[in-house]
């Protein structure tokens, strides 16, 4: 594989997250969906709030954008076939999942706005709640591989997914990642409930950015699980990149549907299950690594 | 060795400027962020002192680390004592903080 | 060689620009991100440096850092927005003087001693990701968990000193 296909390859992921986006809120799978609400979002007239911060409000959605595409830019898609090779891959993937918070936080404050403001602040409670619960299951991760390199994440599963040999972190990665990408159950801040929340002063073009943004996250974060957890480009018969890209829509389709059968969470209802239940758990889940660890050798 | 003495200027002008915030400003958050910038002008210091004169030597950047934990306490504790004088006085302004002076 | 002396300059100009933005901007949230984006320039000069792992850890930390920050300027500060112009500094000449002549002394003691031979050559990020690790458990051992109980402590005292008196 060579870098221009990465690139085909990610932005046909993209294409089908947001088809999928799609067929999740209103249950009908339509295939020019994504394309027709695009144009029709960079036609429609820009409305400005009155005073808003400029430079804080033009950065957010780029800035949303940016993190999404950073984090993917270190995850391998074959075998050898990784944009960024970075000998602390795991770790950047973090920092860059950081920056959804600041984007967010950002694009909360900059148009001036009381419900926008408090979305903002409700997305950093959650942010408290939720960053321990990304750091730490990819920390046993970490330990599983003996490396930060995602690509020595995915070796280290040839014989077993960590979806097996970790089934704890695994589900707490998998519903911090749903936390991540702020979809439902942990949409409050940008629900109806808040007029829109964050996102509810944005229009056109840069409305569009937030939406991508947001499709970007679900499909990088589906991405982080397939490479932690679920043997990334691993399996019989088809290529590498089949397997990578089957598995990474697979996740973001479980995402987009799990989320819609479930009541929407209060941000201090994460937080409390955040600390007291889900902390505790991924370290319990470290416990478990670190010993079949010492029982392996 | 010019790249070594940039980073160096780079750190002493951010240490200045870190002061200079420290000492003007009145409000104790912001006097916080004062503190912060020159632990950074730290950091850069000891990152340059590691790369350009003594690589293999790895306790400097547990030197570092130890300076990234000291700014998170620093933050914690700072927003602690920010938010007990807030209950307590209604501000967090530190003109206002004289019940010390003697 | 060319390349590590630009990158640095350009992220170290970047990180006193933003330094010096956050006192001047009198939008409290405005000044927390700047803060946030000095710091993630002198992560990117850790980059730039090769020590790759403080470099990403640097950039990781300060977004949770600074955002939290910037929430805490919104709740204890008189004009968050900085739409009312308040003023909020005091003995701004003395400040001024004591951060030039803190910046001068730094300078000139970076300037004047010959700093001896530069070392060319860097183990590579993985090589100083292990290494710093090995350092950790063995011979810093003490100085990491002590570290780890430091940050105990401070969570307890925080904890205790911000939480309301029950009348």
């Amino acid at each position: 594989m060579t870098s221009p296909s990465y690139v085909l390859l990610f932005a046909l992921g993209l294409y089908v997250v947001a088809v999928l986006e799609g067929w999740a809120s209103t249950g009908r799978l339509r295939l020019a969906r994504p394309l027709r609400a695009g144009v029709a979002l960079l036609g429609r007239e820009t409305v400005t709030p009155r005073r808003p911060d400029r430079v804080l409000y033009e950065t957010a959605p780029v800035l949303l954008l940016a993190a999404g595409l950073l984090a993917a830019a270190v995850l391998p898609l074959d075998r050898g076939a990784v944009s960024v090779d970075l000998a602390t891959g795991v770790l950047f993937v973090n920092s860059a999942l950081a920056y959804v918070m600041v984007g967010l936080v950002m694009a909360g404050w900059a148009p001036g706005g009381a419900y926008s403001l408090v979305a903002g602040w409700r997305f950093l409670g959650q942010l408290v709640a939720y960053s321990m619960l990304i750091v730490m299951p990819i920390t046993a991760v970490a330990m599983r591989a003996q490396s930060l390199s995602t690509t020595a994440a995915v070796s280290s599963q040839v014989h077993l997914w960590n979806l097996a040999a970790q089934p704890l972190g695994f589900a707490l990665f998998f519903l911090a990642a749903m936390a991540v990408c702020f979809l439902p159950p942990f949409d409050l801040p940008v629900s109806s409930d808040l007029a829109g929340g964050v996102a509810g002063e944005y229009t056109g073009a840069r409305l569009a950015v937030v939406r991508l943004a947001r499709v970007a996250l679900v499909l990088t974060l589906s991405l982080a699980v397939v490479v932690f957890f679920l043997g990334g480009w691993l399996g019989p018969v088809l290529p590498g990149w089949v397997w990578t890209f089957v598995k990474t829509i697979a996740v973001a389709a479980t995402m987009l549907v799990v989320g819609r059968l479930v009541p929407r969470l209060r941000e201090e209802q994460v937080l409390a299950w955040g600390w007291k239940y889900g902390i505790p758990l991924a370290l319990v889940n470290i416990l478990w690594v670190g010993l079949t660890l010492l029982g392996v050798r | 060795m010019i790249t070594l003495v940039v980073a160096l200027v780079v750190g002493a002008s951010l240490f200045g400027v870190g002061l200079y915030g420290a000492l003007s400003q009145t409000n104790l958050v912001m006097i916080m962020m004062g503190i912060e910038l020159m632990l950074g002008a730290a950091m850069v210091n000891l990152v340059a002192f590691w790369r350009f004169l003594h690589p293999g030597a790895v306790s400097a950047q547990v030197f570092v680390l130890i300076v990234m934990t000291e700014m998170a306490l620093e933050m914690a504790v700072g927003f602690g004592l920010a938010t007990a004088r807030f209950r307590a006085r209604g501000s967090v302004e530190m003109e206002e903080a004289t019940e010390l002076r003697g | 060689m060319t390349w590590q002396l630009l990158s640095v300059a350009f992220f170290g100009l970047l990180a006193i620009w933003f330094g010096v933005t956050v006192f001047r901007t009198s939008s409290m949230v405005r000044s927390a991100l700047s803060l946030l984006g000095s710091m993630a320039a002198v992560g990117a000069m850790f980059l730039a440096m090769q020590a790759e792992f403080l470099g990403v850890l640097q950039i990781m930390m300060m977004a949770t850092e600074m955002t939290i920050m910037a929430i805490f300027m919104v709740m204890y500060m008189m004009d968050p927005g900085g739409l009312g112009q308040m003023d909020m500094t005091h003995q701004k000449r003395v400040s001024v003087a004591a951060g030039v002549t803190g910046a001068l002394a730094g300078i000139l003691l970076a300037l004047l001693p010959g700093w001896g031979p530069i070392v060319r050559s860097v183990p590579g990020p993985a090589r100083q990701t292990h290494d710093l690790g090995i350092e950790l458990m063995n011979r810093s051992m003490i100085v990491f968990e002590t570290a780890g109980v430091a940050i105990l402590v401070a969570m307890i005292a925080a904890t205790s000193v911000a939480i309301a008196r029950r009348r």
